[in-house]
Formats: structure tokens, C-alpha cells, sequence
């Protein structure tokens, strides 16, 4: 009978189970069984701390006091995907990180749940066409629940986790998957190498590379470069002609010529001109603000953004054209070392070289990327056209995801008779650091990786630390583990899509963005807003201000090992602004507010008393409490005091900006050196301290929130009535040719836009200036000599976004 | 001589009195029949600022928006048709949106010509960015933004691919949400259809006028 038994068929099988379950009193016994495990489970859900992009300052915001998670026992956020049960993919999941998403999933232990947080993380999202992004975390891993929006608010997490909770509680002690005999394999790591690998699909991969290459979609229209017209002596142009003949007397004859307001350079002779105006001319220039590079159809144009931080004033620009068929041109980091990243990011995305560039690799992408994708003969996988609308969109409109049209059904692209079988990523390469105390204890340094997935770096940023003993031998930066393709869209998109994007840079900070994209196109339309939106963008410019300010403060305390407590203070002051950002533009943190010449919408009428309470009566308490408690805190006074000091001089020449900056002793505001909208007629000081260390960086921020609330208390009480949208709204604005270097100084630092128009509806060049990027480039100088455990603290004090860091 | 640790002391009192005032706020909301049901604190409110979801919910601003939906003439759990969607396929909320996650199929009447009306309106809400630009470049008022974030889902391959049937919402549900921007659509739309009315009074004056003349 035994052996009968055995032998039963399943379905059988499960008939006698059914049978005996009718009869015997297994099944209440066993309803309690399961009750009791789900029951546990579901109330002690432990998320990884882990945080990918804009919907991981939501989720942080979910496990703050207004949100608070831990009324679902899920507050406890794990650092060590060993103690988690849930990972929250919170935003973009760019190809760069994957890898390290499927290996902490790996390393979590069952049973494990994935919450896919946001339009990104579920299926690439806004940026979905984008070369660097993945089309949706379950392309890797199994997903439990999705939750739409971009972002999510903190409710909406929320409700996931209700859901999540809601599949727990369905579950089956006798048929989850972490009990059976046949466990789930681990998810193969994919490879980084011309293009994601997914190992699992080699054998695909490789029979449709061996394929007849398909043919190319039309290559989008290549402008040449603008002609050197006979300028016309006027204003800048002027400037810029006499300045032409000061440097071909000076530097050779022939070097520069006069374009508009612009300089053509030679460019083997560029660093020549560098140094000369920077040492020698009586300018001062001693602030490269922006370097970036333009694709023509005749040559890459580099360009370069100068400023003096001692005379206020405009940009002087140069340009150095550079043939297409191996474009090099002298390096500019022995001028001005700031030129260091912004130079590789140029080789990265257009295939420049700069000689003499002491480490010139790739920064945003990875070593064995295949192009240069900001050039306009790259097309990505998901290519369409070369601007929107996209023509499968409308009158014959039927929905087809962008994955049934192309080759690989995913966002990916290989040369053609690519074979990935055995395929070898490419080693990332390093300084070598070498030391003479080493030698003497005959003992070696210890590289540590911090990040990109760690709580203390700010997003997914990447350390790679050379340690001798508890010291920092060599520090280098590692980034791109966000980078979402902002400029490549933001050139396939017309003028206005690009607002929204434009939040999405430093979204603490959207409004901050949205006035500077918003104040540079103007600069190229020639219209001005009317007197109340001018005193609306400067209100919410300077809230944003706030916001950001506590926000840094708060993290910053939080990277000193003060976990959470005063995050949490400065979160609700956060949640309070935010509330009037909700009211005025029908989101917290994705604002999308400015417009070419206004406001989207005029303040609506609950604004003014809201806004009016908080800066008058609750920020100021709100600050002098941070003030009063932290400052002379001995704590955090001796964590801070002279740790991580930026000298004045190095300040400036590695170009950063904002706090950092002026914590160094620079009095630099772009508001006061060059101002834009309406700060000229509002009365505030520049904090400046010199001592240039994290605690000077923390007091500028202190003293920078006085000065907004002094600015907002006058602008609130001021602002006039009338018309605050613009005077004509249109979708589809054109820009007439020509280009415009805009910049704001956002609370990170000076944010810039350099934008080109070649008179279409969408932008021919659109850069972003980052200050949170620039702002990386002295890190190792900053870090150098100090201790392990201060490096996050200098971190912290430089407050970075990843945003806007990797664009 | 310095004494150590005062400064903890004094970090630890904020959370103290933060604690015993969530109590002191904390009856005084329960009590108090102005305060109850208002979930949103007030910015010079005290107390605890933890809003209890899903029992209470922070009420969203008229402006709020998540997912965009269609408007139709008509009211709650009508079902919406030909004559009454307000759109017109013209196709600028798919122009002007910037991640191009809307699909419209210009609807046709029986002999295949295009009729201005959408016969398939699609939005891919996992490419949706919420920004609002569709809504606010929309000559018909046909496209708004909805308030409902509880959409969670345990797939997405079917669900998140908005149909015309679940995209539309009627002009009641949009009124209920959107008081007053309802109220402003509503006011223009009487201004124009009155000053319509006395173009047309005006021609009509002048029409016999002119018959007569010519007679």
C-alpha cells in the first residue's frame, strides 16, 4: 500500500490532500499556522536602505514624522541587504548600476520582496529612451508591486507597502517558494560592456548581431558651425573684438578671432590663452565656470565659460574648433584644475581628447562603452526620430512599447558581430598610489570602495578610497551611476518639454532649475515676465533655498553618525514648504513651474497667508533652533572644525561654487555679481567665512537661510498684483538662432545652461552647468590626509544631488 | 573646567519636549471641534505631525496632480460616448508631452473620413511624468490631471497601459476635484458663449438690413 502511495499521481495527489482536509480538523490548525507566519511577516518588513534617484528623497520622506513608516514596522532601514526583506528600486535604474542592484538583490536572503517605487524603476520611465537606462527593474529582478507616478508621493509608498503587505498575508507557509526543494537560482550578474549584457541572453545576443545590420533611421540634421560674421561694434561685441587684439598681440598673432560675442581660439594655442587671461591680461579670469563641447557638421566646438571672482561681470567666451577626424586640443587643468572633470566628461559623451589631461577616461559611462553619445551620429536603441513629436504617436496613434520595435526587445545596441560569449569587462583604471611610510612598515594600502550603494554617499555615488592605515592616501571620485541622459533628450525635446526635465536635475531643488532654464531662453527670446512673476520666481527661488538648506543641515548631521533625529526635525520644516510648492504647482517636489516669460498659473489665493505664517513666524524659530542647538554644539564642532579645508586659492581655480565657495572666504553670489530677475532691488548680504573647513561650509548655510528669509519677508510683503502667466503661451516656442550661457545661483552653487539654437523648436546644444559635479572636482584635495570616518562628513558638507551630479 | 556632556543633555530635552507636547497638542486636537478632521497641520500647529494613512489622508490642493484622465459631459458613472468626450483628437497634449507617453487614433465616421474625435486614446503611465503640460496646453479642456494616487499594482504589463474607457472621468468627478478651476472654465465658457450670442444678435440685426437694401 506504501508503495501505492508514492506512486499516486499529483493530481492525485492533491485530491487526497482535498479529502483529507474535508475530514480532519488539519485545515483551521493550518489557516492559523499561515495566519500567524503572514502576520509576522507582513508587520516587520525591513527595507535595504538604498536609494536610487528622485523617488528615494520620497521614500526617505515616507520614513519621516508626517509619513512615518514605522506604524507598518518597516522603519527599520537596513544598510546590509543581509537584515533586509525589501528593497524599494526608489528611481531610475540606469545600466551603470544594475550590476550592483542584481548583486545586493542576490545577497538578500529569503523571503524577499521588490517594490518597483515610480514610472522610472518600473519601466525606464521619463528617461526610458535614454542610452544609459534600463527599461524597467523587472527586466532583472521579480517584482511584487508596482507603484506608478514620477514621483510617488510619500502616500502612495505607502499604499505599495499596504499592498505588499496584502500579497503577505495571501501567502502560503506550504507553498512559498524560500520552503520548496527547488530554490530559485541566483540572478547572473549582467556585464558592462559595449552595451549592457545580459548574460542570460548571450545566445540571442549573439544570433542577431550576426545578422545583416538593419538599415539606420535618418541621422538627425547636422548644422555646421556658426560663421565668424564681421562683428558689429556694440556692447559685448565690442568687448570682444578689442579683447581679440590684446591676445594676437600677446600671444601670437592669429590666435583668437572675434565672433560675435564670442572668441575663436587656435587650439593648440588655447592653454597659452588661458594662462595669459588669467595671469597676465588684468582680467582676473580666474573662474572657469563652464567647459562643454558643441557637435557641427564642419568641427566640435569646445567651449569655454570665464569669470573673475574679483570683477563682477559678464562671461568671456572662448572656442576652440576642432577638426572631426581626431579631435584633440591642449588640456586647460594646469590653468585651471576645475577643467579636470568637465574635460572627461567631454571625452566621454563627444570623443575629444585633451593632451596633457592628467587621467583622461570616461566619467559618466564605463570603460568599453561603444561612441561617444553625445555626438549627433549616435543614435540610441530606442531611437525615433530627431525631435518630438514622435510621428507614431498621433492621428494613427496605437500604443506599442518601445521594446517591440527594435532588434534586441530591450535598450540595448552591440556592434555589429558582437559575440558575448566570454565577453571580459573592462578594468577600470587607476592611479597608483604609492607611499614611503608603506615602505617602511612593509605593509600595503587598502582600497576601499565607498558606494555607489552606501547611506552615506547621497545617492549612487562612488568613492574609491586608497587608505594608508585609518588615513586617505588617494581619493577618486566614481560617478555615472545616475547619469539619465538629460542633455541627449533635452536635444530631442522642444523648448518647453524640457521644464520638467530640467526639475529632475536637483530635485530638492526644482524651482531653483526651472528659473535658471527659464531665465536663459528668455535671454535668447528677448521677452521679459511681468513685475509679479518676477517676485513669484524669486519667492519660490529662495524657499527652495530653505528647503535645500535644512535639507544639507539635516544630512549633514546624519553623515556625523546623529542618525536620523535631526533629519527629521529639518524634514518637517521641509514638508511645510513643500506644501505651498503642492499648492502653487500640483506637486511636492517635480514643480514644473516657470514658463518663458512667467508662471504657469497665478499663487493661488490660500498661498500668501501660508507662506506669510511660515517665514514670518514658524522658519524663524525653525532656523534658530538648529542655530541655537548645533552651532555651538561641541560635538559637531569637533567633527567639523578644520576637517576637510579647501585653501581660498584652491577654491577658485577648481571652480567651485555656492557654500563651498564662499565657506572658503570667496564673496561670490551670482545674484550679486551678476544679477538676474529682480535681486538687484532686495538688500542681503554674501556669508562669507574663510576658514574653509566643513563647519565654515555648515555656518554659510546657516547665515544663507537668514538672508533668504530677509529676502522673502520683503518680497511677500511687496510683491504687486497683476498678470503673473505669460503674455503669450505657446507649446511649440521657436528660439531664433544663436546661444546663450544663462546662470542662477542655485543653493548648491552656480547652476548654468548653455543652450544653442539653430531657430528650431528644440535646442541644437542644451548643457547643464551642474554645480554639484563641479563641485567634486576638489574632493580629494578636501580629503586627502584626513581620517576614514571625516570623508563622509566632507561629503556631506559639499551637498551633492546625484541628479544633477550625472544628469 | 568643562563639563562634558551638556550638550547631549541639551539635545535630549528637544526630544522631550517635543514628546510631552505631542500629549499637550495631542488632546487638545481630539477635543477641540475646530481641529478635528484637519489632517494637514497648520504651520504654527503643535504637537504630533504625523499624518495617520490610510485612516487619514493629507487633503490634495486643487492643483495636485498624478495621472492625467479625458473629461466627458456628463456625471458620475455615466459612460462616455461619441457625442459627449470632449476631446477632438487634434493631438497637442501628444506634441507637447515631453516623455511622448500619449497615443491618439483620430476616430472616422462610416466612409472612412476623419471625424474630429478620438476613437483611441492611450496613455503609458509607466512613462508619465505628472508634469501637467498636456492639461495645461489643451484648447478643449478635455485633459486634466487626477487626484487618485492608490494605484499600486502587483503587474504591469495589462494595467498601466491607459485605455480611452478607463481614461475617461466624467465633467462631475473633474468639478468635485477641481472646484475652482471648474468654476473658471465654466464663467469662460459663459463670456464666450454670450459674446457669441451677440455676434450673432448683431449679424442677424444687420443680415435683414442688408436684405432690405439690396431689395
Amino acid at each position: 500500500m506504501a508503495a501505492d502511495k508514492i506512486r499516486l499521481n499529483p493530481t492525485e495527489e492533491e485530491l487526497l490532500e482535498e479529502e483529507i482536509q474535508k475530514h480532519l480538523f488539519i485545515t483551521p490548525l493550518d489557516k492559523l499556522v499561515d495566519y500567524l507566519y503572514n502576520w509576522g511577516r507582513k508587520n516587520s518588513i525591513w527595507p535595504l536602505q538604498f536609494g536610487l534617484a528622485c523617488c528615494a528623497i520620497e521614500m526617505i520622506c515616507t520614513a519621516a514624522s508626517r509619513y512615518d513608516i514605522a506604524r507598518f514596522g518597516a522603519e527599520l532601514f537596513r544598510a546590509s541587504p543581509r537584515q533586509a526583506d525589501l528593497m524599494i528600486v526608489s528611481g531610475t535604474v540606469t545600466k551603470k548600476m544594475v550590476p550592483m542592484i542584481v548583486r545586493l538583490y542576490d545577497q538578500m536572503p529569503e523571503p524577499k520582496y521588490v517594490i518597483s517605487m515610480g514610472a522610472c524603476a518600473t519601466s525606464g520611465g521619463p528617461f526610458k529612451e535614454g542610452y544609459n537606462v534600463v527599461s524597467g527593474i523587472d527586466k532583472f529582478l521579480p517584482v511584487d508591486v508596482y507603484i506608478t507616478g514620477c514621483p510617488p508621493t510619500p502616500q502612495a509608498l505607502l499604499h505599495a507597502l499596504i499592498t505588499l503587505q496584502d500579497k503577505i498575508s495571501r501567502q502560503s507557509v506550504k507553498t512559498v517558494r524560500w520552503y520548496g526543494k527547488k530554490r530559485d537560482a541566483e540572478i547572473p550578474v549582467p556585464l558592462l560592456g559595449p552595451d549592457l549584457i545580459d548574460v542570460r541572453r548571450t545566445d540571442e545576443i549573439k544570433e542577431i548581431c550576426a545578422r545583416p545590420a538593419e538599415p539606420q533611421p535618418a541621422l538627425p540634421a547636422i548644422v555646421p558651425a556658426f560663421k565668424i560674421t564681421p562683428s558689429v561694434p556694440d556692447g559685448a561685441a565690442q568687448a570682444a573684438v578689442e579683447l581679440s587684439q590684446r591676445i594676437n598681440e600677446m600671444v601670437g598673432a592669429g590666435t583668437a578671432v572675434p565672433a560675435g560675442e564670442t572668441l575663436v581660439i587656435q587650439p593648440s594655442s588655447i592653454a597659452k590663452v588661458g594662462r595669459y587671461l588669467k595671469q597676465q591680461s588684468g582680467l582676473e579670469l580666474d573662474y572657469l565656470s563652464n567647459l562643454t563641447c558643441t557637435d557641427y557638421q564642419d568641427c566640435y566646438e569646445v567651449v569655454y565659460h570665464l569669470y573673475s571672482t574679483k570683477k563682477p561681470g559678464p562671461a568671456v567666451c572662448l572656442k576652440a574648433r576642432v577638426p572631426k577626424g581626431d579631435p584633440r586640443v591642449p588640456s586647460l587643468t594646469p590653468v585651471w584644475p576645475g577643467a579636470d572633470f568637465q574635460e572627461r566628461e567631454v571625452w566621454d559623451l563627444y570623443g575629444v581628447r585633451f593632451e596633457g589631461h592628467p587621467s583622461l577616461k570616461r566619467i559618466l559611462l564605463w570603460e568599453g562603452f561603444e561612441g561617444h553619445p553625445m555626438r549627433k551620429d549616435y543614435l540610441e536603441a530606442y531611437y525615433e526620430t530627431s525631435g518630438k513629436l514622435f510621428p507614431s504617436r498621433w492621428k494613427e496613434g496605437r500604443h506599442q512599447r518601445a521594446e517591440e520595435r527594435v532588434p534586441f526587445a530591450d535598450n540595448v545596441k552591440y556592434p555589429a558581430g558582437f559575440n558575448p560569449e566570454g565577453y571580459r569587462e573592462k578594468e577600470e583604471i587607476f592611479k597608483p598610489v604609492t607611499s614611503k611610510s608603506l615602505d617602511r612598515l612593509k605593509t600595503d594600502t587598502l582600497v576601499v570602495n565607498l558606494g555607489p550603494q552606501h547611506p552615506s554617499t547621497h545617492g549612487v555615488f562612488r568613492m574609491r578610497i586608497v587608505l594608508d592605515g585609518e588615513r586617505i592616501a588617494a581619493l577618486e571620485p566614481v560617478m555615472g551611476y545616475m547619469h539619465r541622459n538629460h542633455e541627449k533628450i533635452g536635444e530631442r525635446n522642444t523648448y518647453i518639454m524640457n521644464f520638467p526635465y530640467t526639475d529632475r536635475l536637483d530635485y530638492i531643488c526644482s524651482m531653483g532649475n526651472n528659473l535658471g532654464y527659464a531665465i536663459t531662453v528668455e535671454k535668447m527670446l528677448g521677452v521679459k515676465p511681468p513685475e509679479r512673476a518676477e517676485y513669484i520666481r524669486v519667492i519660490m527661488a529662495e524657499l527652495t533655498r530653505v528647503v535645500n538648506h535644512f535639507w544639507a543641515i539635516g544630512f549633514l548631521l546624519n553623515d556625523l553618525g546623529a542618525f536620523f533625529t535631526p533629519a527629521l526635525y529639518a524634514i518637517e520644516e521641509r514638508e511645510l514648504i513643500l506644501d505651498l510648492f503642492e499648492m502653487a504647482s500640483g506637486s511636492r517636489m517635480m514643480c514644473n513651474y516657470m514658463r518663458f516669460g512667467g508662471v504657469t498659473e497665478d499663487l493661488p489665493e490660500e498661498f500668501m497667508p501660508m507662506a506669510k505664517t511660515l517665514v514670518n513666524d514658524r522658519l524663524p524659530k525653525a532656523i534658530d533652533g538648529l542655530d541655537r542647538y548645533l552651532t555651538n554644539n561641541e560635538i559637531l564642532s569637533g567633527r567639523c572644525k578644520g576637517v576637510g579645508i579647501l585653501p581660498r586659492e584652491a577654491a577658485v581655480a577648481f571652480s567651485a561654487a555656492g557654500p563651498v565657495l564662499r565657506a572658503s572666504g570667496v564673496s561670490y553670489d551670482v545674484r550679486k555679481a551678476e544679477p538676474y530677475s529682480i535681486y538687484d532691488r532686495f538688500d542681503f548680504h554674501v556669508p562669507t567665512f574663510r576658514e574653509g573647513d566643513v563647519y565654515a561650509r555648515y555656518k554659510v548655510r546657516i547665515a544663507e537661510m537668514w538672508e533668504s528669509l530677509k529676502i522673502l519677508k520683503k518680497a511677500l510683503k511687496e510683491i504687486p498684483g497683476g498678470e503673473a502667466e505669460p503674455a503669450k503661451k505657446l507649446w511649440n516656442i521657436r528660439v531664433p538662432a544663436g546661444e546663450a550661457y544663462g546662470r542662477v545661483e542655485n543653493p548648491k552653487g552656480e547652476l548654468g545652461y548653455y543652450i544653442v539654437s539653430d531657430g528650431t523648436d528644440h535646442p541644437y546644444r542644451y548643457h547643464v552647468r551642474a554645480p554639484s559635479f563641479i563641485n567634486l572636482t576638489p574632493l580629494e584635495l578636501m580629503c586627502k590626509g584626513q581620517l576614514v570616518a571625516d570623508v563622509v562628513a566632507i561629503l556631506g558638507s559639499i551637498d551633492i544631488v546625484l541628479g544633477e551630479t550625472d544628469r | 573646567m568643562k563639563i562634558y556632556g551638556l550638550e547631549l543633555l541639551r539635545g535630549l530635552s528637544i526630544t522631550m519636549t517635543r514628546f510631552i507636547v505631542s500629549y499637550t497638542a495631542g488632546f487638545k486636537r481630539t477635543f477641540s471641534n475646530r481641529l478635528r478632521g484637519q489632517f494637514r497641520q497648520d504651520p504654527l500647529g503643535k504637537g504630533i505631525f504625523t499624518v495617520q494613512y490610510p485612516e487619514e489622508k493629507l487633503k490634495a490642493p486643487e492643483r495636485f496632480r498624478v495621472l492625467p484622465v479625458l473629461i466627458f459631459d456628463g456625471r458620475e458613472g455615466d459612460k462616455w460616448s461619441q457625442e459627449t468626450e470632449r476631446c477632438t483628437a487634434c493631438g497637442i497634449c501628444a506634441k507637447v508631452c515631453p516623455p511622448q507617453c500619449i497615443w491618439i487614433v483620430q476616430a472616422k465616421d462610416a466612409s472612412g473620413k476623419a471625424v474630429p474625435k478620438a476613437s483611441e486614446f492611450t496613455i503609458d503611465t509607466d512613462v508619465c511624468m505628472n508634469c501637467g503640460l498636456c492639461v495645461e496646453f489643451c484648447p478643449f479642456d478635455a485633459i486634466k490631471m487626477d487626484h487618485s494616487f492608490e494605484i499600486s499594482t502587483y503587474e504591469r504589463k495589462e494595467s498601466h497601459i491607459y485605455d480611452i474607457d478607463k481614461l475617461h472621468v466624467s465633467t462631475e468627478y473633474h468639478a468635485k476635484i477641481h472646484p475652482k478651476a471648474w468654476a473658471k472654465e465654466e464663467a469662460k465658457k459663459k463670456a464666450d458663449a454670450e459674446k457669441k450670442a451677440a455676434a450673432a444678435a448683431a449679424a442677424a440685426l444687420k443680415k435683414p438690413a442688408e436684405t432690405k437694401s439690396n431689395e
